[in-house]
Parts: C-alpha cells; sequence; structure tokens
C-alpha cells in the first residue's frame, strides 16, 4: 500500500463523529465611509492610501510621492516609467527597482489590504522593488473578508496575494521594522 | 535542553530582567489582541466558526484532502504523500538531488521544524537558507525557536548585534533594529536570488481550488518562490479548508490573535507553478491521523498555529519557550507534546496553572486548558505521577472521606504553628518550595460557632 493509501485509511480508521459544514455567513463588519476607513487603515498598517482628487493627474501625484525614484517600472497603461517588468528574461534582473507600479482589483475597507491577481511577468515583482504603489478603482472597496472572497478572481498566472502595507519584521526585540524583505513603502493610490 | 520545565524556568527566571521583560513584551502582543478583537463586533461569532469549521474539516478530512489534491494537480501542481517525518524528509531530499540544488531557501515552517528537515538536509551536504529573519538569526546561533510566531523573542539586540559583527560583518556595537535588520535584508536578498528551489509551509490549503495560502509579514516565503524554479510546499494534513469562505473566516482571526494585526503584510495564494517551473506540495502525515482517534484530544487538529495562547499563558510568558521540552511550547505545545509522547514529554504538564485563558483566546476554540487538566488525571495511570503527591493525594483521601478524622486533624492543626520550621520546610516538603503555610487559626470555625452562634 502506498503513503497516499495508508495515510487515507489512517484517517478513516480513526475517524469518529461527523461534525456539519456550517453556514459561512456572519454578521460582519460593514463601514459607512468605506474609503476613509480604507485609509486610516492603511495608514495603521504602516503603509499608506491617497485618493486622487476630481482633474488631478496620477502621474504628476506619483512624481510628487516618490521624487527620489530613478528606476520606475510599470506596464499599467498610461503609468509614466522608466521600464516595463514584463520584459524582463529573468525574475533576478527585477532587482534594483526604485517603485513599481501595479493595478490592484479589490481592496479591503477592514485591514487596508488589496487583492492583486498576478499581472506582471514574474511574480516576484510585487516583492522586490524598493517601494510599491497600487493604482485601484475606489469602486472596489469591500467592507471585509467575506465580501472579498466572494469577489476573488485569478488571471492564468494562477498566483495572487493580498498586500496590506509594507514588509515588515519585529523580530530584533519586538521593534517594528518596514522592509525586512519585501517593499520598504507602500502607496495605495484610489482612482 | 533540560526535560524539567520547572529547574528549566528557575534558570530562566535568574536573568530577572530578561524575565520581566519577556513576560511584558508577551503581555502587550495579548492587549494588542484584546484590542483587535474588541474592534470586530462579530469575534466571537467569528471563533464559533472557525470552531465548526474546522471540527467540519477534521471529521472530513479524506474527502477534502482527495479534493484538494485533485484541484492542485489539474492547476500543474504535484502532491506527495509522507505519512512520516522521514518520508517527508526523503521527499525534499529527492527533489534537490533531481535538481542537482545544492542550496535551499526556505520560509518559516513548524512543520519542518517537526521533521527536523534542516538538519536531515545539512547532514546530506545541502546548504538550508531560513529567511525568516527570526529563523535565520536561530540558525546562525544553532538554536530551536522558542515561539512559534515570534522565534527569537528570547533574544536580546546585543546578542544580535554581536552575532551580525561576526557572520555578515556589521558595524561594531551597532545593534540598532534597523540597521540590523538593513543588513540582513542585504544578505538574505543574494541568496533569494541564486537559488534554484524555494521551502514554504501553508497555513491554508484550500480543496476547492487547490490553493496553497501562505502568510507572512516579511515577504520573505515570496522573495524565494518567486526567484526558484521549484517551490516546495510543507503542508500538514490537518491544514486542509473546504473553501474560500472558510478562509474568509481565518484571515481574519490569524493575524489579530497572533500579533495584533488586521492581517498580515501578505496573504500569498499560490494556485499554479512559475511559468516553467514546478509546484511540489507534501501532505504531511506524522502522527496527525491517529490524533483523529483521540476523542479527548482531536481539538488539538484545529490549529491553525497562531501562538495567541503562549502570549496570553502566565507560565510561558514568566519561563519562556526553552523552558518546555517539546519543540512546540506554551498549552498548544504541552497537549500536542502529550500526543506524540506521554513518556517524554510529561513534565510540561506542570507548565499550567489552568487558569484558562488559552481557552478564551484560541481563536479555533480549542479547549486547551481542559486538555491539561485530562492529561494530569492520566499521569498515575502511565506511571508518571509524582510519589510524593500522589502520597499525599492518598493521605489527603483519607482525610476528607472520613469526617471524624478531619474534624480531629483541623483541632490539632495549630500545633503546626509551633513546629520549627526546618521540620516544615525541608526537602521531603514539596510544596513549601516557594510557598508559605498560612497561619492556622488558634481554633477552628465550627468550634467558634458552637460557642458564638448556636444557641
Amino acid at each position: 500500500m502506498n503513503s497516499k493509501d495508508q495515510i487515507l485509511n489512517s484517517i478513516r480508521q480513526h475517524s469518529q463523529v461527523k461534525y456539519d459544514r456550517p453556514v459561512i455567513a456572519p454578521d460582519a463588519i460593514q463601514f459607512s465611509d468605506k474609503v476613509k476607513q480604507f485609509i486610516d487603515e492603511s495608514k495603521r498598517v504602516g503603509g499608506d492610501a491617497v485618493l486622487l482628487k476630481d482633474g488631478e493627474d496620477v502621474n504628476q501625484l506619483i512624481a510628487n510621492l516618490y521624487p527620489d525614484a530613478k528606476t520606475i517600472a510599470s506596464n499599467v497603461a498610461n503609468i509614466t516609467s522608466t521600464m516595463n517588468p514584463d520584459l524582463v528574461d529573468t525574475p533576478r534582473q527585477l532587482n534594483g527597482i526604485d517603485l513599481g507600479i501595479v493595478e490592484g482589483e479589490i481592496g479591503v475597507a477592514e485591514n487596508g489590504a488589496v487583492w492583486i491577481p498576478q499581472n506582471v511577468k514574474e511574480r516576484a515583482f510585487y516583492f522586490i522593488v524598493d517601494h510599491l504603489i497600487i493604482l485601484l478603482s475606489k469602486d472596489k472597496l469591500v467592507n471585509n473578508m467575506h465580501e472579498a472572497y466572494k469577489m476573488q478572481q485569478f488571471t492564468g498566472y494562477g498566483f495572487g496575494v493580498f498586500i496590506s502595507g509594507p514588509s515588515k519584521t519585529a523580530d530584533i526585540e519586538q521593534a517594528l521594522v518596514k522592509g525586512a524583505h519585501g517593499a520598504k513603502g507602500v502607496t495605495v493610490i484610489l482612482l | 535542553m533540560n526535560k524539567n520545565h520547572v529547574t528549566s524556568a528557575e534558570r530562566f527566571l535568574k536573568d530577572k530582567e530578561g524575565a520581566q521583560w519577556h513576560n511584558e513584551t508577551l503581555w502587550i502582543t495579548r492587549e494588542k489582541r484584546d484590542k483587535m478583537a474588541m474592534g470586530i463586533p462579530e469575534w466571537e461569532e467569528l471563533r464559533e466558526l472557525a470552531s465548526s469549521i474546522k471540527m467540519h474539516a477534521i471529521t472530513h478530512l479524506d474527502e477534502y484532502l482527495l479534493q484538494f489534491a485533485e484541484a492542485a494537480e489539474k492547476n500543474g501542481a504535484t502532491v506527495h504523500w509522507a505519512k512520516d517525518a522521514t518520508e517527508h524528509n526523503e521527499i525534499v531530499l529527492d527533489l534537490l538531488r533531481k535538481h542537482n540544488a545544492v542550496k535551499v531557501v526556505k520560509s518559516k515552517s513548524m512543520l519542518t521544524e517537526e521533521c527536523c528537515l534542516d538538519d536531515f538536509l545539512c547532514d546530506n551536504g545541502i546548504n538550508v537558507i531560513e529567511s525568516d529573519l527570526g529563523e535565520r538569526i536561530l540558525q546562525l546561533l544553532n538554536q530551536p525557536p522558542s515561539h512559534i510566531v515570534m522565534p527569537a523573542i528570547h533574544l536580546k539586540r546585543q546578542i544580535i548585534g554581536k552575532l551580525f559583527e561576526e557572520k555578515l560583518h556589521t558595524e561594531e556595537g551597532n545593534s540598532d533594529p534597523t540597521y540590523l535588520t538593513g543588513c540582513m535584508r542585504e544578505n538574505l536578498r543574494q541568496e533569494f536570488l541564486s537559488t534554484e528551489v524555494a521551502m514554504t509551509g501553508a497555513n491554508f490549503g484550500i480543496a476547492e481550488t487547490g490553493d496553497v495560502v501562505v502568510c507572512t509579514n516579511e515577504g520573505n516565503a515570496d522573495m524565494g518562490t518567486s526567484q526558484a524554479n521549484v517551490h516546495i510546499v510543507s503542508m500538514g494534513i490537518e491544514k486542509v479548508i473546504p473553501d474560500r469562505d472558510s478562509l474568509a473566516v481565518f484571515t481574519r482571526l490569524l493575524a489579530r490573535s497572533a500579533t495584533g494585526q488586521p492581517i498580515t503584510s501578505y496573504t500569498s495564494q499560490y494556485r499554479k507553478p512559475r511559468k516553467g517551473g514546478e509546484l511540489h506540495i507534501i501532505l504531511v502525515d506524522n502522527g496527525r491521523s491517529d490524533i483523529l482517534g483521540n476523542k479527548e484530544h482531536m481539538q488539538t487538529l484545529k490549529c491553525i498555529r497562531c501562538g495567541a495562547c503562549m502570549n496570553t499563558c502566565p507560565v510561558y510568558r514568566r519561563s519562556g519557550g526553552y523552558s518546555y521540552s517539546y519543540f512546540i511550547p506554551g498549552p498548544i505545545g504541552i497537549n500536542l507534546g502529550m500526543l506524540k509522547s506521554p513518556q517524554e514529554y510529561y513534565t510540561n504538564l506542570s507548565a499550567c496553572t489552568l487558569c484558562f485563558s488559552c481557552n478564551n483566546v484560541c481563536p479555533v476554540k480549542i479547549d486547551l486548558g481542559n486538555q491539561i487538566y485530562r492529561w494530569r488525571q492520566s499521569l498515575d495511570s502511565i506511571g508518571k505521577a509524582n510519589p510524593a503527591k500522589k502520597m499525599l493525594s492518598n493521605g489527603m483521601s483519607i482525610l476528607f472521606n472520613h469526617p471524624g478524622f478531619f474534624r480531629s486533624a483541623l483541632q490539632m492543626a495549630p500545633v503546626v504553628n509551633k513546629i520549627p520550621r526546618p521540620l516544615k520546610y525541608n526537602k521531603f516538603n514539596k510544596w513549601g518550595e516557594g510557598r508559605e503555610l498560612p497561619e492556622f487559626a488558634p481554633e477552628t470555625f465550627t468550634s467558634w460557632w458552637n460557642k458564638n452562634v448556636k444557641r
């Protein structure tokens, strides 16, 4: 008997009372102003979120937010960049990018997380850049994770990630440090 | 490592300042968790749901594992089944050899810790790089983690500064956490960029879709897996949950319970391998299926490894992870150790005041304190009852079962007040260690009542 069958047999042998699946429909938290809640929460998790004002140019806003960024990479249409991350041969070539700009699909007001189904050639891009900007339509904000998972979609790449603020660690004496391995800063621009 | 919690804890407490810092720091984490929980009106409903989902999943484990494996393979992953640690380790080594890999970059995984994978791979000539900052520090110090979420919580920054001076050639005397973290970022960046194989654990496996879900704050799991061509996932069979609706519940509870964050920085869902790469998922039993047959302790399989029971435990906070002999400390570790080998790990049972605080913070409502109590009741049956305590218990049983005997004993009790100290507090009186006997009243309550109240 192979290990798979041994494990399954052992499970069947030992299982006793079976429990039913509960109905998963909690009366989950709602926010009267999702935009404000999302922005507040993004700041609380060490990131940032800004609302693009009427008539404001997104490229100008990005330039104002990160005036020192030299290598700027994005595959988003009409976004000013110095390189297209989809043109690299290996993910290693993405090392050393100051600023990456990507699009998010769902924003979650309760925790500042943004769902990004892989929409660049290398998934490394979301993690390896020094600073990350996520562009998100403010119409795509939901209240909580239950709503988010109802909407979650994948692209053909078969990878996706919820990002909530920058990479961080507190492994040395519980002192919070941003930029453990991934982005040192994450800013969500709500369009 | 000393096998006795009491003596190990004594050693931990010798460094008074360090012990106090440990206690207070973990308590702050507990307070952060409380703040988060109170911010969610439906918190208790979520805990109840999480518990029910897990009870359902672990009692339908065969079905969900098959569904998960089928979905994962349809996504292009390869699923391996390992009945124990040895088989798991062999599968990993085989995969590494197949790819001529001499190095593997790992993210944090308590399961690989359970399987002693790092040592096994090192013995077989593989360079293992732990990439979680805390885990990397411990690997360089050749120490095991002392907490399942904050592995290096027992270390002061100066020790880490010294270590980095030696290993990473950092500035002398600089133990600033931001500086040290930055140095490790640079150092490990090179390891990420040059690895062929990356390993992660799994927080959840979704049966419906075959997704492997990995939650980290540092992004180290993603840094490794997004560079390497081969991603190996080690996943305990109890990690499988039915669907994404279930996942929603757990992503709301995990980080809030663990560190007091609303969610981890990264919640990554791995469905397909990287283009041209490979995704291997090893489903590991290693004793888990046996636990299903243990009605009194099967709830331990609900555990999502958040560490909240450690942060709240008054004994863990004041004795540190190394005082426990099992590799997972705290209330959940006491129970998992007993399930692994009672003869080896029974001394951990003393590390509990039965305050039940762990029960109240556990996001999946494991009856941790009740289980410890039940294990204690069974100590005699495995031949591990403390002889002195057993004798005392037998004595008390006689005393409390014979009212006449009890009354005369009470009347005589004040005599104890006059017994010279060395006769009361000596090596034969275990209970006298660190405890003071209260002064017995000159008269019993019954006799006072009869004299003054009763007519």
